[in-house]
C-alpha cells in the first residue's frame, strides 16, 4: 500500500482525467459529474497520503525519485514533507470547490473548461511536490498554460488581453528564474556528484556572494510576481476580475500560494546569505503592499476587484513574515496562506454567484442581500470575518502568529503589520456593508443558495472553522520542514518559538 | 569500393532518388500523380535508415545530419503530396528538386573542405530558388524566388571571396588546416565566409530577404527552407566556429555576440509587428537563429551539443507550424492573415492543435522541445561566460512568448468563424500523418530528451 507511487498519482491523475474529458464533450452533465468525481478522487488521494504517511506512524518526507535526463543530472524527484502535504491537500480541496463553483461559466465548452481546471490542478501539485529544481521550473512555467486558456476562453470582458498580460508578467519572472536554475546547475558541476538539480544538494553549494544575490534576485522576482509583491502586482487585479469564478479560485487559492511556498522552499534555503541581506527590502515591500492594497481596495467599485486587491495585502504581510527570521512568523505565514486560500476562495465563489444572479458585480447594484438571501449573507459575512482575522476563525491564527513573530524581531515592522491589519478591516467592513446591508439597489430577485452552492460554502466554512479552532495538526505537520529552513537560513537566531 | 559505397549511400540515395522522381514522368499521368511522392519519400527515407544502421566509417556529424535531413525531407514530401497536387504544381521536377536540395544540404553539413562547402551550399540554394517559385500561377512566389536569389547570390559571392582569401593565406582548402594556419588574412576570410553563411542563416543585419521569401513560398516549401537549409547552414557555422583558432575567435567573438543579440532582437521584435502568419513565423525563425548563433559562440563549452539538439527541435516545430499553415489553407493562396485564424481552433481541432503545440514550442514553453532546447542553449551560453547575452536573450524570449500566444489566442479565444473566408482544403493522409508525427515529436523531445542527448553526446565525443 505504501509502495505505490502516490505522489506521481497526485500529479498525473488530474492530468489523465483532463485528457479524458474530450470523450464526454457531448453532454454537459457528464462532464460536470466526471470532473467532480476526478477532483474528489484527487482529494481522496491526498487524504490517503495523509493517512498513510502523516497520521499514526509519521513517515515524512515521502520521496519518489527516478533518473530522467542523466546526461544533464536532471532527475524526476517528487518529495512530500509536511509543508508540501499541507498545500497538496489544499490544492485538492480547492479543486473540488472549483468543480462546484459555477454552472454558468462552463456553458459553452464544458469539456474544455473542466479539463483546464484539472490540468491546472496537476501542474500546481507538481509545483508543490517537485524537489528537483529543473522539474520545479518546468511545472512552474507549465502551470501558466491551463490558467491562460481558462482566463482567455472562459473569462469576461477583455479576456484575451488579460490572459496575455497575466502570462507575460509571469513569464518574465519565470524565464529569469529559469536562467538562474541553469546557472545553479552549472555551479553544481563542482559538487562531487557532478551536475545536479536536487534541491538538497544545491543548498550545500557555496556560491560567491554576488552570484548568490543575483540568483536570489531572479528567483524572488519570479516568486514576487506570482505572490504578488507590490511593484509587480499589476497583472493580478485584471486577471482575478476577468477570470471565470473557478479561475479566480485557482489564481487566489493556488497560484499565489505557489509563490509563497516556493519562497520558503527554494529561495530561502538555496540562498541563505542573500535572503538575510534582502530581508529588509522584502519586508518593506510586503508591508507597503498591505497599506497600498487596502487603500486601493477601498476605492474599487467591483466586488471581485476589491477581493483581488485584498489578496495583495494579505500575501504582502505573509512575505514580510517569511523573511523576518522569526520561526513563529514563518509558521504563521503558512497558516495564513492556507487560510487566505479558503477565505478568498469563498469570497470569489460568492462574488461569482452575485455576478450570475444580478448580471453585475458593481457596488451600485448591490445592497440588501442579507434580507433577500440570508443564507448567502451569512456565508459571505463569515468569509469576510475570517479574512478580517476574527478570533476563532482561520485568519486569526496566522495573523496573530505573524504579528507576534514580527514584534519579536523588529518592533517597527510589528507595529506596521498591526496598523496594516487594521486598514484591512476598513475595506472588508465596507464590502460587508455595501453588499449585505442597506437598501436593495437592484430590482432583480436574488434567490438564496441552492444545494450545490450550499455544499460548496458549507465545506469552505467548516474548513475555515477547523483551521481557526484546531490549527494544531497543520502546525505540527509544517513544524519540522520549517525548522529545517529556519535553522539553515538563520542558524544564529535558532528556532526558538 | 564497397566501403566507399556504404559511406556515400545517403548521397547516392538522394541523387538517384531525384532522378527516379524525374523518371516517373515516363509513367501514365494518373499513375505518376500518385507514385512520384511515394518514390521520393522512399528515397528520402534511405539516408535516415543509413544513419541508424550504418556500419561504415562515416563521422557522427554526417550520420546526425543524414538522419535529420532525412526526417525533414520525408516530412516535406508528405506535406507537399496533396498540397501540391490540389494546387496544380505537383510534378516530377518538384520532388526531384526537393531531393537534390537535400543532397546539397547534406554535403554542406558534413563538408570538411571549403570547395565542398561552397558546392553543397550552391546545390541546395539553386534547387530552393526554383522550389520557392514552384507555384507558377502565384506572382508572389516568383517575386519571392527573385528576392531569395539576389541576396543569395551576393551572399555566395562574399563567401567565395572569403574562401579564396583563406586559401590564399593558408594554401589549404581543408577547413581545419586552413583555419589552424591563423593570421589576419585567414581571419578576414573567415569573417567574410561567416557573413555569407549569415545571409543563408538570416542572421541580422543580413536577414531582410527572409520574411518576403517565406511569405511568398508555398507553406510546405517554406517549411523546407526554414528547417532543412537552416540546419545545414547552421552545421557549417558550428563547424567553422569549432575549428577557428582561439586567437581568431577572440577577434570575431564580439562581432558574433553583437550579431546574435541583434538577430534575437530583430527576429522577436519584428514578429510582434506582423499581421501575416507566415511573416511572423519567418521573423520567429530569425529569432531562433539568434539563439543558435549564441550556441555557436559557446561551441567549445557544450554549445555544439546544445545547438544540435536545438536544430532537431527547431526543425520539428517549424515543420509543424508551416505544415499546419498549409493544412489550414484553402485551394487559393495560403491562409496568411492572423485575423483569418480567428476561432479556428474549435473547428479544426487537430490541425490547430498541431499548430498550437508548435507555437508553444517556438515560445519555449514546457513540456515541449523548445523548453529543453532553450535550457541547453542558454546553459551553454552561461557556461561560456556570455551572461549578458543570455539575459538579453531570455528577455527576447519573453517577447517571443507574446507573439506566439497572440496567434494561439486568436485560434482559441476569438469568435467569428462564420465570417471565415476560405475553407481549408483536404490535407490528405500523408500531411495528416506528418502533422501528427511532428507534434508527437515536439512533445516527446521535450519530455524525454535523454536518448537524443545521449546520441548527440556520442557524436560530439567522437
Amino acid at each position: 500500500m505504501r509502495q505505490l507511487p502516490w505522489l506521481t498519482l497526485l500529479v498525473f491523475w488530474p492530468l489523465a482525467a483532463a485528457l479524458a474529458m474530450p470523450l464526454l464533450r457531448r453532454s454537459r452533465e457528464a462532464c460536470r459529474r466526471f470532473a467532480l468525481g476526478a477532483a474528489l478522487a484527487e482529494l481522496a488521494l491526498a487524504g490517503l497520503v495523509v493517512l498513510l504517511f502523516a497520521a499514526g506512524r509519521p513517515d515524512l518526507p515521502v520521496v519518489e525519485d527516478a533518473a530522467w535526463i542523466p546526461a544533464l543530472g536532471i532527475r524526476y524527484t517528487l518529495a512530500c514533507d509536511g509543508l508540501s502535504l499541507v498545500f497538496v491537500v489544499l490544492t485538492a480541496f480547492i479543486g473540488v470547490c472549483c468543480m462546484l463553483t459555477s454552472r454558468h461559466d462552463d456553458a459553452s465548452r464544458p469539456a474544455l473548461y473542466h479539463a483546464l481546471i484539472l490540468a491546472s490542478l496537476a501542474t500546481v501539485q507538481g509545483v508543490f511536490l517537485a524537489t528537483d529544481v529543473f522539474l520545479f521550473a518546468l511545472f512552474w512555467e507549465a502551470q501558466l498554460i491551463p490558467v491562460f486558456f481558462l482566463i482567455g476562453v472562459f473569462g469576461h470582458g477583455e479576456r484575451m488581453r488579460v490572459a496575455i498580460k497575466f502570462f507575460l508578467f509571469s513569464a518574465v519572472g519565470g524565464l529569469l528564474m529559469f536562467l538562474a536554475v541553469i546557472a545553479l546547475g552549472i555551479h553544481s558541476a563542482d559538487l562531487p556528484d557532478g551536475p545536479t538539480f536536487a534541491l538538497f544538494d544545491l543548498t550545500r553549494l557555496s556560491l560567491p556572494v554576488s552570484t548568490g544575490r543575483w540568483l536570489f534576485a531572479a528567483f524572488v522576482l519570479s516568486f514576487a510576481i506570482k505572490i504578488p509583491l507590490v511593484p509587480v502586482h499589476m497583472w493580478l487585479p485584471d486577471a482575478h476580475t476577468e477570470a471565470p469564478t473557478a479561475g479566480s479560485l485557482i489564481l487566489a487559492g493556488l497560484l499565489l500560494k505557489t509563490g509563497g511556498y516556493a519562497l520558503i522552499r527554494f529561495a530561502l534555503p538555496l540562498f541563505p546569505e542573500a535572503a538575510v541581506a534582502f530581508a529588509p527590502l522584502l519586508t518593506i515591500l510586503g508591508l507597503l503592499g498591505l497599506f497600498y492594497a487596502s487603500a486601493v481596495a477601498l476605492a474599487q467599485e467591483d466586488v471581485k476587484r476589491l477581493i483581488a486587491y485584498s489578496s495583495i495585502g494579505h500575501m504582502g504581510l505573509a512575505v514580510a513574515a517569511v523573511v523576518s527570521g522569526s520561526r513563529l512568523a514563518l509558521g504563521g505565514a503558512v497558516v495564513m496562506m492556507v487560510s487566505h486560500a479558503l477565505t478568498s476562495g469563498g469570497l470569489f465563489a460568492q462574488a461569482g454567484m452575485i455576478g450570475e444572479r444580478l448580471g453585475s458585480r458593481r457596488f451600485d447594484v448591490l445592497g440588501g442581500i442579507w434580507n433577500k438571501a440570508p443564507g448567502f449573507g451569512a456565508a459571505f459575512l463569515f468569509c469576510i470575518l475570517a479574512a478580517a482575522a476574527l478570533p476563532g476563525l482561520s485568519g486569526f491564527v496566522g495573523e496573530a502568529m505573524m504579528v507576534f513573530g514580527l514584534f519579536r524581531v523588529d518592533g517597527l515592522a510589528g507595529g506596521f503589520a498591526v496598523a496594516g491589519m487594521a486598514a484591512t478591516l476598513i475595506y472588508l467592513l465596507r464590502l460587508a456593508r455595501d453588499t449585505l446591508f442597506g437598501p436593495a439597489r437592484s430590482g432583480l430577485p436574488f434567490p438564496d443558495l441552492d444545494a450545490r452552492e450550499t455544499a460548496l460554502l458549507v465545506s469552505l466554512v467548516l474548513a475555515i472553522l477547523w483551521l481557526g479552532l484546531f490549527p494544531g495538526p497543520v502546525l505540527q505537520l509544517v513544524a519540522s520542514p520549517l525548522d529545517a529552513v529556519a535553522g539553515h537560513v538563520w542558524p544564529v537566531a535558532g528556532t526558538g518559538m | 569500393m564497397a566501403a566507399v559505397l556504404t559511406d556515400l549511400a545517403p548521397h547516392l540515395a538522394l541523387a538517384v532518388g531525384g532522378l527516379a522522381a524525374l523518371g516517373t514522368a515516363w509513367l501514365p499521368r494518373a499513375a505518376a500523380r500518385s507514385l512520384t511522392p511515394v518514390v521520393a519519400a522512399l528515397f528520402a527515407l534511405l539516408p535516415g535508415l543509413w544513419a541508424v544502421w550504418t556500419g561504415g566509417e562515416a563521422s557522427g556529424m554526417t550520420r546526425f545530419f543524414a538522419g535529420l535531413l532525412s526526417v525533414i525531407t520525408l516530412a516535406v514530401t508528405g506535406l507537399l503530396a496533396r498540397f501540391a497536387d490540389r494546387r496544380g504544381f505537383a510534378g516530377d521536377a518538384l520532388y526531384g528538386l526537393v531531393l537534390w536540395s537535400a543532397l546539397g544540404m547534406l554535403l554542406l553539413a558534413e563538408s570538411t573542405d571549403w570547395i565542398m562547402l561552397l558546392l553543397g551550399l550552391e546545390l541546395a540554394s539553386l534547387c530552393l530558388y526554383a522550389l520557392v517559385a514552384a507555384r507558377t500561377d502565384d506572382g508572389l512566389g516568383a517575386e519571392a524566388a527573385l528576392k531569395y536569389f539576389l541576396p543569395g547570390a551576393v551572399g555566395l559571392a562574399v563567401m567565395t571571396f572569403g574562401v579564396s582569401l583563406v586559401y590564399a593565406a593558408s594554401g589549404s582548402l581543408d577547413i581545419a588546416d586552413s583555419l589552424a594556419a591563423g593570421g589576419p588574412l585567414v581571419a578576414a576570410g573567415l569573417a567574410l565566409a561567416l557573413v555569407g553563411l549569415g545571409f543563408k542563416l538570416s542572421l541580422a543585419p543580413v536577414h531582410l530577404w527572409t520574411p518576403d521569401v517565406y511569405q511568398g513560398a508555398p507553406a510546405p516549401v517554406a517549411a523546407f527552407l526554414s528547417t532543412g537549409s537552416k540546419a545545414a547552414v547552421a552545421a557549417a557555422l558550428l563547424h567553422l566556429c569549432a575549428e577557428a583558432p582561439p586567437e581568431t575567435m577572440d577577434v570575431l567573438a564580439p562581432a558574433l555576440v553583437a550579431v546574435a543579440a541583434l538577430t534575437m532582437a530583430v527576429g522577436n521584435l519584428g514578429a510582434l509587428l506582423q499581421k501575416s502568419v507566415k511573416r511572423m513565423l519567418a521573423f520567429s525563425s530569425i529569432g531562433q537563429m539568434g539563439y543558435l548563433a549564441m550556441a555557436a559562440l559557446a561551441v567549445n563549452d557544450g554549445g555544439g551539443e546544445a545547438a544540435l539538439y536545438y536544430l532537431a527541435a527547431y526543425a520539428l516545430m517549424d515543420l509543424g507550424a508551416f505544415g499546419a499553415v498549409g493544412a489550414l489553407s484553402g485551394d487559393g493562396p495560403d491562409r496568411d492573415a492572423i485575423e483569418s485564424y480567428r476561432g479556428l481552433g474549435y473547428v479544426y481541432p487537430w490541425r490547430c492543435g498541431a499548430l498550437c503545440a508548435c507555437l508553444l514550442s517556438l515560445a519555449g514553453l514546457p513540456p515541449t522541445a523548445g523548453f529543453m532546447g532553450k535550457f541547453l542553449v542558454f546553459g551553454a551560453a552561461l557556461r561560456a561566460g556570455y551572461v549578458g547575452l543570455a539575459v538579453f536573450g531570455i528577455l527576447m524570449a519573453v517577447v517571443g512568448i507574446f507573439y506566439a500566444l497572440r496567434l494561439v489566442a486568436t485560434l482559441y479565444m476569438r469568435q467569428s468563424v462564420e465570417a471565415l473566408p476560405v475553407l481549408p482544403a483536404p490535407t490528405g493522409p500523408a500531411a495528416a500523418a506528418v502533422l501528427w508525427a511532428v507534434s508527437a515529436g515536439v512533445l516527446a523531445l521535450g519530455l524525454f530528451p535523454g536518448p537524443l542527448l545521449a546520441a548527440i553526446a556520442s557524436i560530439v565525443g567522437e
